[in-house]
C-alpha cells in the first residue's frame, strides 16, 4: 500500500523542545514543571549491538539495554501540542538524540554550575547541529556562584547562545526558560522569511 | 489444523508467547518514514474484530490525538515496536496521521502562536 493511501490531517501538528544536559541536572525536574501532564517515561529497548560494542565477540550473550525517555506536553492549541522530551541520562545514546534533535524548536542545555562539564557533550552537539539552544543554568540551591562572563568561558558558549538562571523545581521559572528557547529560536530565523502559505 | 507442542521457555524469557516480530510481520522499519515519536494520530472508524489486542489497545488510547511516544509510555511498549503498530494501522486506515514533526522545519508564524501561548500559562 503507497503512503496516498494513509489518512492524514495536515493541520495537526506536534513541535518538539530537547532537554539536554548531563545525569543529574534537572531534565525530569524541568519536564515535570512546565508540562500539563505528569511527566510521561518511554522506553526504547536496544541489543549490545546498537549501542555500538567495540568488538562482537560474546555476540552470544547479547543483551539488552533500555533507555528511558522522560516527557511531557503542553497544548499550544486545538492543532499544535508541544512536547519537550529529556535527553536520556548517558551519552553513549547518541543516536535517541537524532530523533529528538530532528526538526525541534531548539534545545534548553542545563548546567549545573558545579559539575560544568557534564554540559560539554550537550553543547557541543547542538553547535555543531546548528540547532538553536540556550544554556539554562539550574539554581539548585539558589545560588549564583559565578558570574556570566565566567560560565561563557567555561562553556565556551559562542555569544549567539543565550545563558539563562532559571530553578527546574519552579514552573515559572522553567516557562522563562522555555520562553527564552523559542525567543532566541525565533531570532535565529532567516529576516526576510515569508510565510509559506 | 495440527499444532505442534510448544516446549520451549520463550513465553517465560521474554513475558509474552508470540514474538513481536511476529506481530508486526516482520517489519522492521515503518512504510512511513515520517513517523516520529512526536508524531501524533487518532482512531478512525473501521473493522477491528481482527485485530491482535496490541493494536486494539492503540486504537482504543487513540480516541483523542496521542503522539507515538505517550502511545508507548501508556501500553509500556517500547518505542520501535509503536512505531510499527501505529504503521500497520495507518496503512489499514484506522488511525489518521498529523503533520510530521520533523518537517517542513517549525515556521516563524507556529514558533510565534507558540510564544503567546507559553506567555499566557
Amino acid at each position: 500500500m503507497n503512503n496516498e493511501e494513509v489518512l492524514v490531517a495536515v493541520g495537526r501538528k506536534s513541535v518538539k523542545v530537547v532537554v539536554a544536559g548531563g545525569f543529574g541536572t534537572g531534565k525530569t525536574t524541568l519536564v515535570g514543571s512546565v508540562s500539563e501532564i505528569p511527566p510521561l517515561t518511554t522506553e526504547e529497548v536496544l541489543t549490545q549491538a546498537s549501542v555500538g560494542v567495540d568488538d562482537l565477540d560474546g555476540i552470544e550473550h547479547k543483551t539488552t539495554t533500555t533507555v528511558a525517555l522522560d516527557f511531557g506536553r503542553i497544548t499550544i492549541n486545538a492543532d499544535i501540542v508541544l512536547y519537550i522530551f529529556g535527553t536520556p541520562g548517558q551519552d553513549r545514546f547518541w543516536f535517541m538524540w537524532d530523533e529528538l534533535a530532528q526538526g525541534a524548536i531548539g534545545a534548553i542545555v542545563l548546567v549545573d554550575t558545579r559539575r560544568l562539564d557534564t554540559s560539554f557533550p550537550a553543547i557541543d552537539y547542538f553547535e555543531r547541529r546548528q540547532i538553536p539552544f540556550v544554556a539554562a543554568v539550574n539554581m539548585f540551591f539558589g545560588e549564583r556562584l559565578y558570574s556570566e562572563d565566567e560560565i561563557r568561558a567555561a562553556l565556551k558558549l559562542s555569544p549567539a547562545a543565550p545563558l539563562v538562571w532559571f530553578d527546574a523545581r519552579d514552573r515559572g521559572s522553567s516557562k522563562q526558560a522555555l520562553i527564552s528557547l523559542v525567543q532566541h529560536a525565533i531570532s535565529q530565523m532567516p529576516v526576510s522569511t515569508r510565510s509559506s502559505v | 489444523m495440527i499444532r505442534d507442542t510448544w516446549y520451549g521457555d520463550d513465553e517465560q524469557e521474554a513475558g509474552r508467547f508470540v514474538p513481536l516480530y511476529v506481530l508486526v510481520n516482520g517489519r522492521t522499519r515503518p512504510q512511513n518514514a515520517s513517523l516520529d515519536l512526536a508524531t501524533q494520530v487518532i482512531a478512525m472508524p473501521g473493522d477491528t474484530r481482527a485485530l491482535e489486542p496490541e493494536y486494539e489497545a492503540i486504537l482504543s488510547r487513540c480516541w483523542t490525538w496521542m503522539s507515538i511516544a505517550e502511545i508507548g509510555a501508556y501500553l509500556n511498549y517500547p518505542l520501535a515496536l509503536t512505531k510499527l503498530l501505529v504503521d500497520v494501522l495507518l496503512e489499514q486506515r484506522l488511525l489518521s496521521v498529523g503533520s510530521p514533526a520533523e518537517e517542513p522545519s517549525v515556521d516563524r508564524a507556529t514558533l510565534e502562536t507558540i510564544l503567546v501561548r507559553l506567555e499566557s500559562l
